[in-house]
C-alpha cells in the first residue's frame, strides 16, 4: 500500500552520469550508493538514515544526503528514509528519491505483503529484512533471483535490549554495505544519545552489536540477462479528464477499502467471545472503529459483540486495557493469524475485486 | 552536532567555517541563532514549523535570546514582528503557504513603512485543495509586496542567503524588508554538508549594529509611524520604495562580494551553470535547477551545448544579467514550479520575456512550462524532458506549444467514478435510534433520555474505518461516541487539523455522511454560511420541507486559537449549529507545537525543557468561558471514554442547536505520540486530568453552570501529580526542583475548580 493517493506504477528512469569526478566501489551508474529504508511511521527509519549519513559524511569524510518521504499521514503509515553517499570531491544536487538503490532495509516485514520494497534495486544489490525467517525464504517470497538476501529478527532484538528496531538495523546495514564504517557508526549512535538520552547509550551499542553479529545473508551472482526491479513511483489516482471537479470525493465512506493492517507494530489483540459480556465498551475505546457487532440474537433484538475486522485495527491495544472481562488479550502477530480470526466488518467488500 | 572534520575542499574564505550536516530549516535556525535577532514572531505551518522548533529547543539550552513569541495565527505573527521592528528590534519570522497568505496583508504594511526583517518562506502549494508538499504557488503571491526577495537552492544557500539578505535589507540606502524562499521538504527536510562560521561573533560582526530607522521607543523623538495618507502622497512614497529597490540591486553584488570574502563561497543575482556558450537553456528557481546541472554535465558529454539559468534574486528583478546571458542563446524553456491561471505563462515567464523584449539583439525562443505543482518530485528525466523541447524549437526555429503544463496525465474516464465505491448512503432510519429523547424540563434545562451505551453501538457509524490516524488516537472514538448521540441526518465541517487530514486523504473519505473543510481558522464562519443557506433554500421551497439536518463543526484545539475570532462571531450572531473542540493539548497536525489550550510547564516542540527553559510559559486557555461569555444556548465539556456524559451532552447539543443556536463543546482526548505514553494508555490519563480537576465535566446551559461529574463527593479526586506522572510531556514537572511550577499549575486549576463550583452552586454565577 502507497502513503495516500493512489496506486503505483512502472517507470522508466535515466540516470545522470557520475560526471567523472572521484568514485568510490559499489555505486551506481550515478555515482551515488544509494540506500532506502522501507519502513512504517514510529520505527526510528528516519531517525537511523540521519545517523547513518551523517557518521559517512562527519567521521568518515564522504560526501552524502538524506530525508525521508513526507505527508500529512501519521504514525503506522509507510515511510521510506533514502540516503545518498559518495565521493567527497562530488557534489550532491538531486534532491528526488531513490530509486535505484544498491541497498534497501526493510524495517517492517509486513510491507513486503502491500508494496514491492526492492523495486528498483540493482541486480547486485543488497536487501535487509526484519524478520524470524532465513534469507531463502524471503528471496523466495520476493522472487529476489540474485544479490545478497539478509534477514535478522530486529523487532526480537529491541524487544530484548528494550530498545528499539532502528538500531538493529543500523547494526545489519554496517555488516552489509562495505563503505560503512561500523566504528564510526557507533561513535555517532553515541553522540546522538548523549545529553538526554545517555541512560539508553549502552542498550543501544548492544542492540546495534547484535544486528551487526546475527543478521544472515546469502549471495547470488547476477547472470546475464539479470537487471535491476523496475522500479515504482506513485500515480494519480485520477487524471485531469476524470477526476471530479473541484477535488472532492464523490464516494462516501470509501477508506473502508484501505488495509491498514501493515501499521500493527508486532502486536494484535485477540478475542475470546466466551469470556465475552457484549458490554461495548472495547467499542468506546477504540479509535479504529474496527469492532463488529449484530443486533439479531436469535429472533431478539439483543447487541452482540461479533469480532474484530483486523484489516483496520492498527494494535494499538486500548481494548485490551479496557476490557472488563479478560476476554481481549495481547498476543504477538504471527503471519496469517489476523487473516484467519478476522471477522469483516464490511462482509460484501470480500467479493468485490480491486480493494486497495 | 557540528564537527570539524578534515576535508579536502574546505571554505576559502577569510572566517573560520566548520562543517555539519544539516537540513535547509536547520540552516536557517543556525543562521538565526548566530544573528541573535531581538525577536522571531511565528505561528506553525509546516514545512516551515521546525525552524521555530530547532530555535525554541537552542533557546532552552541557553544558546540564543532571541524572545519567541507563538503568536495566535500567521496574521497575529506579522503583527508581532512589525511591531517589533517599529521598536527597531532585529526580526525573524518563517512560513509557508495559507501562513503566507494569512500574513500577506501585512508585507506591503512592513515594506510600505520601510522597517527590515527577514521573513523564510520554505514553499508549500498553496490550497485548496490542501496540499502539504511543495511548490512555489505561495512565493509568487509576494512578487508585489516590496519585499526583496532571494532564493536558496539547496541548505548552504539557504544559510548565506539569510545573512546577505539581512545584510541588504538593513543597508541605509535600502531599508527594505526581505524574504528568503528555499523548497518546502526537497531543501527543507533534507541534509547535506554544509558550513558555518564557527563563531556567532563573526556573524554579528559582519551585520553590524542593527539599522535604528525611524523608531517607535524613544520618546523624546516622538513620531507619528503609519499615518493616514491618500493622494497625492501615496504615489511619492511608492517611488521612493521603487528607488529602494533600485539601490538594492546596486548594493546587492556588493554585499555578495564581502560574503565571498569572509565564506568563500561566490552568488550571483542570477546563478549560471555552463552557459558561456550554451545553444539551449532552461531556466529553474531553487533545487530543480540543480537537478536540471546534472543533466547539463551528461549532455555536455554528448556534445550538446545546454546550460542552466536559475535566479537568487527575484526582487529586485535581474533582468539585465538575463539579458545579457541569453543573447547568443536559440532556445530556452522556462519551468515554474506556479501558474498564473489564464495569463499563458507563469509571472516569470513574462518577466524574462520581458527582459528579452527590451534586447533588440535578442532572438531567443522562450516556452513555458508549469511543473511540479502540489510538490510533484522533479528527476533528471524531467529536465531531460525540458531541453528536449528547447532543443526542439531551437531545431525547428519556432515554440510549436509556446505554453504547457508539464506532468499531467488525462486519466480514463470510462472506468473513474464508481472504481473506489465505499459505504451506500445512510438512510434517515438507519441514524435515527428512536432510543434518545430530549424535553424541555421543569427548571428551563433539558432532560435527556438515553440507553445505556451498548445498545447504540449497531446504530451505523457516520465515521468509517480506513482513516489514518496514529494507533491509540483518542479522536475517532470521542467523535464517534458524540455523534452516535444525534439523531437524524448530520453534515459535518473540519477545520485543517489531524482529523481532517487522516480522515480525506485523497481519493479516499472516512466520512460517510457530507463533510465540507475550510481552512485553519475559518470553519465557524464557512459553517454559518452553510447553515443560513440551507434555511433560506428551505424557505424559497428550493429545498424539501421536511429536510432536517444538524450542523456540526469539528475542529482541534489549535483551531480554536487562530479561529476564535470568526467561533466569537458565529456565536454571536447564534447560527444553529455545534462546535465541537476535541483538545489533545497542543498543534499535533503540525508535530505537536504548543497550543494555547497547552497547560503550563507541558513540553512541546515549542516549548521544550532545559536550563533556560521549563515548557510552555503561560496557562491554558479556559475556552469553555470564553465561549459561555458569549451567552449562547449550551456549553459542555467531556472527555473520551465516558460515552454515556457524552452522548447526552451531543443530545443536548442537537436540541439546542436546532431550536435556539449555537452550541460549543470541548472535549478532551488522548494523543500517544505527543504526550509521549503508551498507545493503549490513553482513557486511563484523561480520566486522570478529570479526577485531578484539571479538567472538570460540566455544562452552561442557558447561563447556568452544572457539574456533571465531580471527583469530590465519591472520593474521586487525586492530586495534579498523579496526572501529570502519567505522560512523558509532563513527566519533568514531577521532579523536585521543578516544584514551583507545578505549584502554580496546582494553584491555577484550584482557582478555576473553586470558580466552577461555586457557579454550580449558585444559578446567578
Amino acid at each position: 500500500m502507497e502513503p495516500v493517493g493512489a496506486g503505483t506504477t512502472v517507470v522508466r528512469t535515466s540516470q545522470p552520469s557520475g560526471g567523472g569526478v572521484g568514485s568510490l566501489p559499489g555505486v551506481g551508474e550515478d555515482g551515488f550508493f544509494g540506500i532506502r529504508f522501507e519502513s512504517i511511521g514510529g520505527l526510528g527509519a528516519h531517525l537511523a538514515g540521519k545517523i547513518l549519513a551523517e557518521s559517512v559524511v562527519l567521521r568518515q569524510g564522504l560526501n552524502g544526503a538524506h530525508f525521508s518521504s513526507y505527508g500529512s499521514e501519521k504514525k503506522g503509515t509507510p515511510v521510506k528514509s533514502f540516503v545518498r553517499i559518495c565521493a567527497p570531491e562530488r557534489e550532491v544536487r538531486t534532491s528526488s528519491p531513490v530509486e535505484t538503490p544498491q541497498l534497501v532495509a526493510v524495517f517492517h516485514e509486513a510491507l513486503a505483503h502491500s508494496v514491492d520494497v526492492a523495486a528498483g534495486l540493482s541486480a547486485t544489490g543488497t536487501l535487509i529484512v526484519s524478520t524470524r525467517k532465513s534469507p531463502e525464504a524471503i528471496r523466495e517470497a520476493l522472487h529476489l533471483r540474485s544479490g545478497t538476501v539478509a534477514t535478522l529478527d530486529a523487532l526480537g532484538i529491541a524487544l530484548q535490549e528494550k530498545t528499539r528496531v532502528n538500531t538493529a538495523m543500523l547494526g545489519a546495514v554496517a555488516r552489509l554495505c562495505p563503505i560503512i564504517d561500523p566504528e564510526a557508526l557507533k561513535e555517532t549512535l553515541r553522540a546522538s544519545f548523549a545529553g538526554r538520552y545517555a541512560h539508553l547509550i549502552d542498550a543501544n551499542l548492544v542492540t546495534f552489536d547484535r544486528g551487526y553479529r546475527e543478521v544472515q545473508s546469502t549471495t547470488r551472482p547476477a547472470v546475464p540477462g539479470d537487471a535491476a526491479r523496475p522500479v515504482q513511483r506513485a500515480t494519480p489516482a485520477f487524471g485531469y479528464l476524470d477526476a471530479p471537479i473541484g477535488g472532492a470525493i464523490l464516494d462516501a465512506g470509501n477508506s473502508i477499502l484501505r488495509d491498514l493492517s501493515t501499521s500493527r507494530q508486532g502486536f494484535i489483540p485477540a478475542l475470546d467471545l466466551g469470556a465475552c459480556v457484549h458490554c461495548g465498551i472495547c467499542d468506546i475505546v477504540c479509535p479504529d472503529l474496527c469492532f463488529a457487532w449484530s443486533d439479531d440474537g436469535d429472533g431478539q433484538p439483543a447487541v452482540r459483540l461479533l469480532g474484530i475486522d483486523y484489516r483496520y485495527c492498527k494494535g494499538c491495544l486500548k481494548c485490551v486495557d479496557a476490557c472488563p472481562t479478560g476476554a481481549l488479550t495481547e498476543l504477538r502477530e504471527e503471519e496469517g493469524w489476523a487473516e484467519e480470526h478476522r471477522v469483516p466488518l464490511f462482509p460484501w467488500l470480500e467479493s468485490r475485486k480491486g480493494s486497495e | 552536532m557540528a564537527v570539524a572534520v578534515d576535508l579536502s575542499r574546505s571554505p576559502s574564505g577569510s572566517a573560520t567555517q566548520v562543517v555539519g550536516f544539516r537540513t535547509g530549516n536547520e540552516m536557517a535556525a543556525l543562521s538565526a541563532k548566530q544573528v541573535n535577532f531581538h525577536l522571531m514572531g511565528y505561528y506553525p505551518i509546516t514545512p516551515s514549523t521546525e525552524v521555530a522548533e530547532i530555535l525554541d529547543e537552542m533557546k532552552a539550552a541557553g544558546a540564543h535570546q532571541i524572545v519567541m513569541v507563538p503568536a495566535d495565527g500567521e496574521h497575529g505573527a506579522a503583527g508581532i514582528c512589525f511591531g517589533a521592528a517599529t521598536g527597531g528590534g532585529r526580526v525573524f519570522n518563517a512560513t509557508s503557504s495559507q501562513g503566507l497568505l494569512y500574513q500577506l496583508e501585512e508585507l506591503p504594511v512592513q515594506s510600505g513603512s520601510r522597517y527590515p526583517m527577514l521573513l523564510d518562506i520554505v514553499t508549500r502549494t498553496v490550497s485548496g485543495p490542501l496540499d502539504i508538499r511543495g511548490d512555489h504557488s505561495d512565493l509568487y503571491y509576494t512578487l508585489n509586496t516590496g519585499w526583496l526577495i532571494f532564493t536558496a537552492r539547496d541548505p548552504q544557500a539557504v544559510y548565506d542567503l539569510n545573512l546577505i539578505a539581512l545584510r541588504v535589507a538593513e543597508h541605509p540606502e535600502v531599508r527594505l524588508p526581505a524574504i528568503v524562499a528555499f523548497d518546502g521538504f526537497f531543501t527543507s527536510h533534507q541534509k547535506r554538508r554544509v558550513y558555518s562560521f564557527a563563531d556567532d561573533a563573526i556573524v554579528q560582526h559582519w551585520l553590524g549594529p542593527v539599522l535604528e530607522p525611524v523608531k517607535a521607543l524613544d520618546p523624546r523623538r516622538p513620531v507619528t509611524i503609519g499615518p493616514y495618507m491618500n493622494d497625492p502622497d501615496l504615489i511619492n512614497n511608492k517611488y521612493q520604495l521603487e528607488r529602494a529597490m533600485d539601490a538594492a540591486g546596486s548594493a546587492i553584488p556588493e554585499v555578495f562580494a564581502e560574503y565571498e570574502a569572509l565564506s568563500g563561497r561566490h552568488y550571483d543575482p542570477v546563478d549560471l551553470y555552463r552557459m558561456d556558450d550554451a545553444e539551449v537553456a532552461v531556466f529553474l528557481v531553487n533545487s530543480a535547477a540543480q537537478t536540471a546541472k546534472d543533466v547539463v554535465d551528461r549532455l555536455r558529454a554528448r556534445g550538446v551545448r545546454a546550460g542552466v539559468v536559475s535566479p537568487n534574486v527575484l526582487r529586485p528583478f535581474p533582468a539585465q544579467a538575463i539579458k545579457d546571458v541569453l543573447r547568443p542563446v536559440r532556445a530556452l524553456l522556462i519551468g515554474e514550479r506556479s501558474s498564473s491561471y489564464g495569463a499563458h505563462g507563469a509571472n516569470l515567464t513574462h518577466e524574462v520575456k520581458s527582459a528579452l523584449q527590451d534586447d533588440p539583439a535578442n532572438a531567443t525562443i522562450c516556452l513555458s512550462r508549469v511543473y511540479g505543482l502540489g510538490g510533484r518530485d522533479f528527476y533528471a528525466e524531467d529536465a531531460e524532458a525540458f531541453f528536449s523541447l528547447a532543443r526542439e524549437a531551437a531545431e525547428s526555429g519556432t515554440a510549436e506549444v509556446p505554453f504547457d503544463y508539464y506532468g499531467v496525465e488525462p486519466g480514463d474516464p470510462t472506468v473513474a467514478l464508481t472504481r473506489r465505491r465505499g459505504t451506500p448512503p445512510l438512510t434517515r432510519q438507519e441514524v435515527t435510534s428512536g432510543l434518545l429523547h430530549v424535553a424541555p424540563g421543569a427548571d428551563g434545562r433539558l432532560e435527556v433520555e438515553a440507553p445505556p451505551y451498548w445498545e447504540l453501538a449497531t446504530k451505523p457509524k457516520r465515521v468509517v474505518p480506513g482513516h489514518g490516524a496514529c494507533p491509540g488516537c483518542g479522536i475517532f472514538p470521542a467523535l464517534d461516541q458524540f455523534l452516535r448521540g444525534i439523531e437524524g441526518d448530520v453534515v459535518v465541517l473540519y477545520q485543517t487539523g489531524c482529523a481532517m487530514v487522516v480522515s480525506t486523504g485523497y481519493p479516499y473519505t472516512s466520512h460517510r455522511v457530507t463533510y465540507v473543510h475550510n481552512l485553519f481558522q475559518n470553519g465557524a464562519a464557512t459553517l454559518s454560511g452553510l447553515v443560513e443557506v440551507f434555511h433560506e433554500r428551505v424557505r424559497r421551497g428550493e429545498l424539501p420541507a421536511d429536510e432536517d439536518i444538524t450542523f456540526v463543526m469539528v475542529t482541534g484545539d489549535g483551531g480554536m486559537d487562530i479561529g476564535m475570532g470568526p467561533a466569537i462571531g458565529a456565536a454571536l450572531r447564534r447560527h444553529g449549529m455545534i462546535i465541537l473542540e476535541y483538545d489533545n493539548e497542543g498543534y499535533m497536525n503540525t508535530g505537536s507545537q504548543l497550543s494555547y489550550s497547552t497547560p503550563l510547564g507541558h513540553l512541546t516542540s515549542t516549548s521544550h525543557v532545559g536550563p533556560m527553559e521549563l515548557g510552555k510559559s503561560f496557562h491554558h486557555k479556559d475556552t469553555p468561558q470564553i465561549m459561555a461569555a458569549t451567552n449562547i444556548p449550551y456549553v459542555f465539556t467531556g472527555v473520551e471514554g465516558y460515552p454515556d456524559d457524552l452522548v447526552a451532552k451531543a443530545a443536548k447539543a442537537q436540541w439546542y442547536a436546532q431550536y435556539e443556536g449555537t452550541v460549543y463543546g470541548k472535549v478532551l482526548i488522548s494523543c500517544p505520540l505527543n504526550w509521549k505514553t503508551e498507545d493503549r494508555v490513553g482513557v486511563e490519563v484523561v480520566q486522570a486530568a478529570v479526577d485531578s480537576c484539571f479538567f472538570p465535566l460540566y455544562e452552561v446551559e442557558h447561563g447556568i453552570t452544572r457539574l456533571t461529574y465531580d471527583p469530590e463527593p465519591i472520593g474521586r479526586r487525586v492530586p495534579v501529580a498523579d496526572w501529570l506522572k502519567l505522560m512523558g510531556k509532563t513527566r519533568h514537572l514531577c521532579q523536585p526542583e521543578n516544584g514551583l511550577t507545578l505549584a502554580a499549575i496546582e494553584a491555577e486549576i484550584d482557582r478555576r475548580w473553586l470558580r466552577l463550583k461555586a457557579k454550580h452552586e449558585n444559578p446567578l454565577l
